[in-house]
């Protein structure tokens, strides 16, 4: 089976939310309350969460010293070896072979490995509820079992996200920068990160600019974690579990997913 | 729109000036980005750096106010550089004609003013005839009274210099706009203007759109494949509205208002139809007695007799101006003792909405129909107010969505898509339509007991039926095939036999003796058969891209008029009927199968026998026009509160538009920044629909001024304070976001600050706020009294 992936093209992303929104609708999470914004430009809200797997970020950015305003797009990467997985001691998380990692829930003993040991930061813990899971973007693998796209995909209304096969978006993310070197900087994020993601990003100005996490190294990350995890014994679990029930008891700021009392950002 | 949305992609430039399209119109950016593929270059104007113009490959800021002083510099520099498309200027514009001596322009006044009524006398403004009665032409356009040569001394004095100290677009950013778009003077080349409310709500918003729509001829991009001067309307069904008569001014189909000094049919036809003695002249308007007459048939039936003038008497007369503000101050002066409120939010909506929700208390009731309590239907109840201070009986309607019924809707490109019910509305919620004839029903059983001037209402044709379902809904397809027209009695035309109760198959057919009914001329043709299988807006057929390389999609739903998707195409072809530009070919005339070849041309006849703009009884487009009451060219003048001294002229603002109260007009000691509204992506409108949605609010919860870092810097502002920004009408709270994305500008010698706050906020539904509006000001575009919220003066502090 060819491994499926997403492009995201960000210079033709118009911030637009489409996606963000659609998002929520397709696996009918929560509005996370949310006061003026959660990050520069438009953002809301602050970051990823339990409720939030696809969000839209604003950068200003100086481009050739004048000032443009550039949108990112983050959600799980669908790492080609993905560390989440290769770190959850029950095979909660797995990579399918068509691209998407999923999330057995049933499976799933509440640890939060996968949560350390994510480059990304992506995977996020139900603190809210009072049966916690961890959630994060599936690639909307049921829709593509039944033949859809993924759901952002879908709502995009300029072509920003593609889906399609790996190595052809490759291609195409390549042909795209080649024919147009001016408008791309010359690198597909997630080509090489963490080993290779089925999420990749092109993007006219550098990635660091964006916020994009540039410390991944470029080998799997399961030559990280593997080693470190298979030292932890059973005991070990039982004991998150607990501190989940801890983490719960986070404060209300947190769970609204804001910055500071103040809703300054700098 | 003259062209639709998906021809956007035919484009070479594609100029975005009054619109922030990519934010407000999402799907638009679907199609210009695929202009975009081809290579065609996005210009954005805006005050502001929105996510359209980080869209575009090139961006002009501006002072908001200030599009005319911006377009007729664009137009000064194609008339100077001669980069007009001359044989589409000669032939198909006024540019030739001959102005007769009376005309004159000078320091800003045209003349024909008259300062005590702050009007023009238009009639100084035409043409020069010859005995037959037809306009004098000078086919070189080298004649001193030309239009051509009159344009070119107006224009003159919009040179780039002049231009950026007004609009304060730095000149290089400018001059290489006026390059790139003029460059579509060339005739394989073509450009698309695209506006919305940036340019319409200014007290010389008509003036706006002219300035576009001359630029556009000039430059040879009417009636082409991606060009058109294009309409974003602000709502997915407001073209719809228009089209069916629902602003003040115009019965369905845009035919005129009849007003007090037009008591009979004869003198309503006398005043509106156009004549001509061109024999080149389609003069298509000639057939308003067959449009106005139809309609009344439509209104009342067998009531509307050739004898009692077809009830044209039933029609009411204005008197004066019924636009939305004249209204808010009737309301307020207790004229108006009821409202309607269908789906409109004016506490939130209108300009001045203090004055506005003053006004609603007023009233002796009001009945607002709307999906969710609104700001508007709980008026009563707004913080600050004391409910028991407020008489009026107020009636919430619970009204069905879009999706909730069966209907169609019009899109800008005036596609008029039927849609199905997808599911049932909840708990007691209606259809407008249902509601409507629920009213009809009550109105009549009120007047069977007596009342003056019963005959209206008593007459009125209302058969719609009754769907089966519990609550009786009318049925819509009954509505469509009304708007379409009927023959009311047989008639034969040109040999055909046409049977009382066919449906009408085209406007064509229409007549002006009473044989036929039609509720929208323009909709003439979209259900001509008896036959939901006959209904033209519920088509979904794709086209072959090889059959139709323009994506007209012919067999996709139905546009106004005649299923034409590219108004005034005859613009599109020369002399002999063959495209200026072959490669994307709107029509082209087959000389050996003797027919067109393409859309649907305006008008059947060979090329050559008629002149292409056959709404206009010049046969040509107006360079040059009488039609609107603030001058035959737009001229520049400053938005009624402006920081700056009009350079171009002693007039200050437009001389004809409508203050109504000039002691709540600002002044720039006072009020020194300028400021705009908008709308953000993720609310709709007046917020009723969005404010109530929590994935949306989410996204933007809050109102938020956006200020440059210098301004923040001066006021002591950071990104996330609370500012107070307050004008001379009133005074609102909200969250600084301070951006690069407002730059001061640099204007009549000095820097200028600008600021911009979307109005979607009130004190109703999840997320609150306070509306822009209560900061914009009663000040109307002397054409159709659009208020001026663009532009207007305020201060600003930390709260
Ligand atoms: S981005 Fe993180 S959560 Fe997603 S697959 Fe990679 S390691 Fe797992
Ligand atoms: S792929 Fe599916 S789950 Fe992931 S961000 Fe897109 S819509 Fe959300
Ligand atoms: S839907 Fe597409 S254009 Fe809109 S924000 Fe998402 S990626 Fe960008």
């Amino acid at each position: 089976m060819k491994t499926k992936a997403l492009l995201i093209d960000l210079p033709r992303c118009t911030g637009c939310r489409g996606c963000q929104v659609a998002c929520k609708q397709e696996y009918k999470r929560q509005a996370e309350k949310t006061t003026f914004f959660g990050g520069p430009g438009y953002q809301n809200p602050a970051d990823l969460s339990a409720e939030t797997w696809c969000l839209v970020t604003y950068n200003e950015v100086l481009v050739n010293g004048r000032h443009d305003w550039v949108f990112g797009k983050r959600q799980c990467m669908h790492c080609e070896v993905p560390g989440c997985a290769s770190a959850c001691p029950v095979k909660a998380l797995e990579k399918l072979d068509s691209g998407p990692v999923i999330y057995h829930r049933e499976k799933c003993i509440g640890c939060r490995y996968c949560m350390l040991a994510c480059p990304f930061v992506v995977p996020r813990f139900e603190y809210e509820t009072w049966n916690p899971y961890i959630t994060k973007c599936t690639m909307c693998a049921h829709r593509q079992v039944a033949g859809g796209i993924p759901a952002c995909a879908k709502a995009c209304p300029t072509g920003a996200i593609t889906f399609g096969d790996r190595e052809v978006l490759i291609r195409e993310a390549e042909h795209r920068i080649a024919g147009n070197p001016g408008g791309y900087v010359h690198h597909i994020y997630g080509m090489e990160e963490a080993g290779g993601t089925c999420v990749l990003h092109i993007s006219s100005v550098p990635f660091e600019e964006l916020g994009y996490v540039m410390r991944v190294p470029r080998s799997p990350m399961v030559a990280h974690t593997e080693p470190a995890m298979k030292a932890v014994p059973m005991v070990m679990l039982g004991l998150a579990t607990v501190l989940g029930a801890s983490y719960a008891l986070r404060t209300r700021k947190q769970r609204d997913n804001q910055p500071a009392e103040s809703g300054h950002i700098s | 729109m003259t062209n639709h949305w998906i021809d956007m992609k035919h484009a070479d430039v594609v100029m975005i000036c009054g619109s922030n399209a990519v934010e407000n119109h999402p799907i638009a950016a679907h199609w210009i980005m695929k202009a975009k593929e081809n290579g065609a270059i996005v210009v954005s104007c805006d005050p502001r750096y929105t996510r359209t113009s980080a869209f575009s490959d090139h961006y002009c800021k501006m002072r908001s106010g200030t599009d005319i002083a911006f377009v007729n510099g664009m137009i000064n520099y194609a008339l100077q550089n001669d980069r007009i498309q001359l044989e589409y200027v000669r032939h198909y514009t006024n540019a030739t004609f001959l102005l007769n001596p009376e005309y004159g322009f000078a320091d800003g006044l045209f003349s024909g003013y008259d300062q005590a009524t702050r009007s023009y006398d238009r009639s100084k403004w035409a043409y020069a005839l010859d005995p037959s009665g037809v306009p004098k032409r000078d086919l070189t356009m080298r004649h001193p009274r030309s239009v051509l040569q009159l344009m070119k001394a107006f224009y003159a004095r919009y040179d780039i210099d002049t231009v950026c100290n007004i609009t304060g677009t730095p000149k290089d950013v400018y001059r290489k706009a006026c390059d790139v778009y003029t460059s579509t003077w060339a005739p394989d080349r073509v450009g698309c203007w695209l506006y919305a409310m940036g340019t319409t709500q200014h007290s010389h918003g008509t003036q706006n759109i002219r300035s576009y729509a001359i630029l556009q001829l000039l430059l040879g991009n009417m009636g082409m494949a991606g060009g058109g001067v294009n309409a974003m309307r602000g709502e997915s069904n407001v073209q719809g509205s228009t089209d069916m008569g629902l602003l003040y001014h115009s019965l369905p189909g845009y035919l005129g208002e009849p007003v007090a000094a037009m008591q009979t049919l004869s003198t309503y036809l006398e005043r509106l139809t156009p004549t001509s003695n061109d024999p080149l002249s389609a003069n298509w308007w000639q057939n308003y007695p067959k449009y106005i007459t139809s309609l009344l048939k439509a209104f009342w039936g067998t009531h509307a007799t050739k004898d009692n003038d077809f009830a044209y008497s039933y029609l009411p007369k204005t008197v004066g101006n019924h636009s939305y503000v004249a209204l808010v101050e009737a309301m307020h002066a207790g004229a108006i003792k009821g409202l309607f409120c269908f789906g409109m939010n004016p506490a939130v909506g209108g300009p001045n909405s203090t004055r506005a929700r003053e006004a609603l208390g007023k009233l002796e009731w009001m009945v607002a129909i709307d999906l969710f309590e609104t700001d508007s239907s709980v008026f009563w109840k707004r913080p600050g107010t004391d409910p028991s201070t407020i008489a009026t009986e107020v009636f919430l309607l619970p009204a069905a969505a879009s999706v909730e019924k069966e209907g169609s809707i019009s899109n800008s490109g005036r596609w008029c898509q039927w849609r199905y019910k997808a599911v049932e509305p909840p708990g007691d919620a209606r259809s407008d339509a249902w509601i409507i004839t629920q009213l009809v029903a009550g109105l009549r059983k009120a007047y069977d007991a007596g009342g003056a001037f019963p005959e209206p209402i008593r007459q009125l044709t209302w058969d719609y039926g009754q769907d089966a379902d519990a609550h009786g809904e009318p049925d819509p397809h009954r509505v469509a095939r009304e708007i379409n027209g009927y023959f009311t009695e047989d008639k034969d035309i040109a040999g055909k036999l046409w049977k009382a109760g066919d449906q009408a198959p085209g406007f064509a057919a229409l007549q002006a003796d009473g044989s036929t009914a039609c509720g929208s001329w323009i909709y003439c043709g979209s259900y001509p058969g008896p036959n939901k299988a006959d209904n033209r807006l519920a088509r979904r057929e794709k086209s072959d891209p090889a059959k139709d390389p323009l994506g007209m999609h012919p067999n996709w739903s139905w546009c106004w008029p005649v299923n034409r998707r590219i108004l005034y195409n005859r613009a599109s072809v020369d002399a002999h009927g063959q495209p200026w530009d072959p490669k994307r070919a709107v029509i082209r005339w087959n000389a050996d199968a003797k027919k067109w070849e393409g859309d649907v041309p305006d008008g059947p006849w060979p090329p050559g026998e008629k002149l292409p703009f056959i709404m206009r009884p010049e046969g040509v487009a107006c360079l040059f026009a009488v039609a609107l009451v603030d001058g035959p060219f737009p001229e520049h003048y400053e938005p009624v509160e402006s920081p700056i001294r009009n350079p171009m002229s002693a007039v200050q603002y437009s001389p004809v538009c409508k203050v109504w109260d000039l002691k709540s007009i600002g002044e720039p000691g006072e009020f020194p920044i300028v400021a705009t509204t908008y709308r953000v992506s993720e609310h709709w409108q007046a917020g009723a629909m969005t404010r109530n949605m929590p994935w949306l609010v989410e996204l933007v919860p809050d109102v938020f001024v956006e200020l440059s870092p210098n301004l923040a810097r001066s006021k002591g502002i950071r990104t996330g304070d609370w500012v107070r920004v307050w004008t001379k009408r009133g005074e609102l709270k909200a969250r600084a976001l301070v951006t690069n994305r407002f730059e001061p500008l640099f204007v009549a010698g000095r820097a200028v600050d600008q600021i911009g706050i979307p109005w979607h906020w009130g004190y109703a539904g999840i997320a609150k706020g306070d509306s822009a509006n209560l900061l914009t000001a009663n000040i109307g575009d002397p054409n159709t009294f659009i208020p001026e919220y663009k532009a207007f003066l305020c201060d600003l502090a930390k709260a």
